[in-house]
């Protein structure tokens, strides 16, 4: 075989001895693991070094902030309200963005969810006695119902369980709805 | 007037969002990767306020407040949680185990604070 010659061709050719339908079943439910946990790290990277530069503008803003409460009453006369008003408006958009932020590490954890759904359907596919008891279906999907934690994950369960098409019911909240209970504050 | 608050959460992302948030209005944060680390600091820490996720290796947010309602000097100190988790039984594990209250994140800074500044 020439070392330049196609990975993915040269992993296509099964043997038949080797072949198994829960041996590819797993196979397969591993690389869609492995693939997120890839984009994952990868983003990660990134939305770490996003988080860094948003951190500098803070500091920044509040830098601001104190020079220009300190500043002498002649100078700040005549600048006085618009300087308030930007960074007061500063202040908003970076609270908005700090909101946004938090969409990216609940996305993490719920993407967490699924790699481990994967790997769990994966270890259950390999062995056929457990795949052919409905009473173990019942188990497997008991489990992951008890994983998913948050109201969204729980209403696409749901919604899968029904019988309703996947694409269906993955429809998220239109834009500018919020998720439910997102925000959401009970005083005990 | 600000004091100290302990931010607990396994999540660097969510911790450095709350640190922005809080920093922003005067308060000091000590930041905790988990509940045993959070623990490890209460022990030999005081803090005005406590704000933990739930969901965290090693110890989770519930564990950690019913440790934390077990020492003396954090008894009454105010403990929300602040969680993707808004299902009514962890809901309810979370104030039988002693917290203050219950946020469902994302948080809005603005609410966050406000609701601080009404338990503190």
């Amino acid at each position: 075989m020439a070392a330049s010659q196609d990975n993915s061709t040269a992993a296509l050719a099964l043997s038949e001895e080797a072949f198994s339908p829960e041996l590819q079943l797993a196979n397969l439910l591993g690389l869609c693991e492995a693939q997120m946990e890839s984009a994952l790290q990868e983003s990660d990277r990134a939305v770490d070094t996003l988080i860094k530069a948003f951190g500098g503008l803070v500091e920044v803003t509040r830098s601001l902030s104190t020079m220009a409460a300190n500043l002498p009453p002649e100078v700040k006369a005549g600048i006085a309200q618009d300087l308030d008003r930007q960074l007061a408006t500063m202040s908003q958009q970076m609270g908005t963005a700090v909101m946004a932020f938090q969409f990216y590490d609940k996305l993490t954890q719920r993407l967490g969810h699924v790699r481990y759904s994967l790997s769990t359907l994966a270890l259950f596919a390999c062995d056929r006695t457990q795949m052919n008891q409905p009473e173990q279906w019942t188990r497997l999907l008991n489990t992951m119902r008890r994983l998913y934690r948050t109201e969204e994950e729980r209403q696409v369960f749901s919604a899968i369980m029904d019988g309703v098409a996947s694409d269906s019911a993955a429809a998220t909240p239109s834009d500018g709805e919020s998720a439910p209970a997102a925000g959401e504050v009970e005083l005990f | 007037m600000p004091g100290v608050i302990l931010a607990v959460d396994d999540s660097a992302s969510m911790r450095q969002m709350v640190r922005f948030t809080l920093e922003s209005a005067g308060y000091k944060v000590v930041q905790a990767a988990d509940g045993v680390e959070a623990l490890e600091f209460a022990k030999q820490n005081p803090a005005d306020l406590v704000l933990t996720d739930v969901n965290m290796p090693r110890m989770d947010g519930i564990s950690l407040v019913r440790e934390l309602r077990a020492l003396d000097n954090y008894k009454f100190v105010p403990v929300l949680v602040l969680t993707t988790e808004s299902g009514n039984d962890t809901k309810q594990r979370g104030k039988e185990a002693g917290a203050t209250g219950w946020i469902v994140k994302p948080f809005n800074p603005e609410q966050l604070l406000a609701t601080i500044a009404r338990v503190l």
